[in-house]
C-alpha cells in the first residue's frame, strides 16, 4: 500500500470487549468528517467493530488507528488494526468465506476484504498481526 | 584537548544522573541478567528502598509485574531484537497494584535495557468507572416493552457485544416466560456496527425464541445496514427482517390475526 497523506489520526487502545463500543463510534464520527454518507459509515464502523472483534477475542487486546487520509482526487479513512497476539496460522484459510477456529461465522476478515477498497493484511504465529484497510471517496 | 574532554564528560555523566533523578518518573536500567544497573530517585521512591539494595535484585523480583517472565516482557523483546517497545502493564509493589503505561525500552549495544515508567492509575480508574458506565448505560437500555396482548417489543440501542447479546437473550426470553407472548420484535433501527458477530448474536437469539414457541422478527433494518449485511456476506436465512417497525408490528398482527379499524 503507497502511504498516504493523514490529516487526522485517532488511537484506540483495545483491552477490554466494552472498548469496542469507543471505536465503532469514532468510527462513525471519522467517516461522516470524511464525507462519507450514511451508507459509506455504516460499511466503515462495521468494518472496524469487525477488526476490533478479532483483535479482544483471538489478539488478545491490541490497538486500532483510525486515520483520514488524502491523495490527488480522492480522500477517505484507514483502519489500522493491530495485535500482539498469537498470529493466524493460516491467513489463506482465514480469508476463506465460513472460515472459523471459534464458533463464529467465519465471515469477518474476508467481509472486512469486501467492505472496503484496500486491504491488507500481515500475520506471523507468535509475533501479531497487523492489519490494513482503506475505503476511499471521489471528490 | 583530551583532558578537557574527559573533564567535560565527567560533567556530563554527573549532569545526566542529576536530568534523570529530577524527572518525576521512574527510570530504570538492567544488565543482560536483568539484573538492576540503575534506578533514579522517582523509581527508588515508588520501591521504598535506596539505590544500593535496589541493585542488588533482578527487576522482575521488584516489579513483580504480570508481564515478568513471559514473552511479553518488553525488556526481554529490547535486548533480544534491540528495537524500542511500549506496553500497558501492572506492577505489584508490597501488593500495591500500580498499572504502568506505557513501558519503553530501548538497547543500544544490547547490554542490557533501559525503561521508564508513566504511572497511570487515575488514568485506569478513569477508564474503569467508564467502563462501568457504559455498562449501566447498556443494562438499562435493553428494556422488554408488551406492546400488544401476546407481542414484545426489544428496542437494541448502541453496541451488541457478546455479552450484551447474552443480556438481551436473558431478558427476551424471561419477557417470554412471563408474558406469554407469540411474538417478539427485535428493533436493531439503534445499533451502532451491525458485524458478523452481531449476526450471530441475533441468528442465535431468534433461533432460541423459536425453542420456546415465540416467533421473533426483526426490525430496523436501514439501507446502510442492509447494504453492510449483503457486502460482509451475511444470510440471516430464515429470520424474518423488515424495515421498520412499523413494518414488524403490522406483520405481527398478520401473524395473530388482529385487525386494527378505524371506528365508524
Amino acid at each position: 500500500m503507497t502511504p498516504a497523506r493523514i490529516s487526522e489520526e485517532v488511537h484506540i487502545d483495545l483491552a477490554l470487549p466494552s472498548d469496542n463500543a469507543g471505536a465503532i463510534c469514532t468510527a462513525k464520527r471519522l467517516a461522516g468528517q470524511a464525507g462519507f454518507d450514511e451508507a459509506g459509515q455504516s460499511l466503515i464502523a462495521t468494518a472496524v467493530s469487525e477488526l476490533a472483534t478479532n483483535i479482544l477475542r483471538y489478539g488478545g487486546g491490541g490497538e486500532v488507528v483510525l486515520r483520514l487520509i488524502h491523495e490527488p482526487g480522492r480522500s477517505g479513512m484507514e483502519i489500522l488494526a493491530e495485535d500482539h497476539g498469537p498470529g493466524i496460522r493460516n491467513i489463506e484459510r482465514a480469508m476463506q468465506d465460513h472460515f472459523s477456529t471459534g464458533k463464529s461465522l467465519g465471515l469477518g476478515l474476508p467481509g472486512v476484504k469486501r467492505l472496503m477498497d484496500e486491504f491488507f493484511i500481515n500475520s506471523k504465529p507468535g509475533v501479531g498481526t497487523l492489519c490494513i484497510a482503506r475505503k476511499w471517496r471521489r471528490l | 584537548m583530551a583532558a578537557k574532554n574527559s573533564v567535560l564528560s565527567a560533567l556530563d555523566a554527573d549532569l545526566s544522573i542529576r536530568v534523570l533523578n529530577q524527572i518525576p518518573t521512574p527510570v530504570m536500567a538492567v544488565d543482560k541478567d536483568f539484573k538492576i544497573v540503575f534506578m533514579n530517585e522517582a523509581g527508588c521512591t515508588l520501591l521504598g528502598l535506596p539505590l544500593d539494595e535496589i541493585t542488588r535484585f533482578k527487576c522482575s523480583e521488584l516489579m513483580n509485574s504480570l508481564h515478568c517472565g513471559t514473552p511479553e516482557c518488553r525488556m526481554n523483546q529490547a535486548m533480544d531484537n534491540g528495537i524500542c517497545g511500549t506496553a500497558r502493564n501492572e506492577v505489584n509493589i508490597d501488593g500495591r497494584a500500580v498499572p504502568i503505561a506505557p513501558l519503553k525500552d530501548d538497547a543500544g549495544n544490547i547490554i542490557g535495557g533501559v525503561e521508564y515508567v508513566i504511572d497511570i492509575t487515575s488514568r485506569v480508574r478513569d477508564e474503569q468507572k467508564l467502563r462501568e458506565q457504559s455498562r449501566t448505560i447498556m443494562e438499562i437500555s435493553t428494556p422488554a416493552i408488551s406492546l400488544w396482548e401476546g407481542i414484545v417489543v426489544l428496542p437494541v440501542v448502541g453496541v451488541v457485544d457478546s455479552m450484551r447479546a447474552q443480556q438481551m437473550m436473558n431478558t427476551m426470553l424471561a419477557k417470554i416466560k412471563e408474558s406469554s407472548a407469540k411474538i417478539i420484535i427485535l428493533d436493531i433501527q439503534g445499533v451502532a456496527a451491525v458485524d458478523t458477530a452481531v449476526a450471530n448474536h441475533l441468528i442465535k437469539i431468534t433461533k432460541a425464541t423459536k425453542l420456546m414457541g415465540c416467533r421473533c422478527l426483526i426490525s430496523g433494518i436501514s439501507p446502510a445496514v442492509a447494504e453492510t449485511l449483503v457486502q460482509l456476506g451475511i444470510d440471516l436465512g430464515d429470520v424474518a427482517t423488515n424495515a421498520t417497525l412499523k413494518d414488524s408490528l403490522g406483520e405481527a398482527f398478520e401473524l395473530l390475526r388482529y385487525e386494527v379499524r378505524k371506528s365508524k
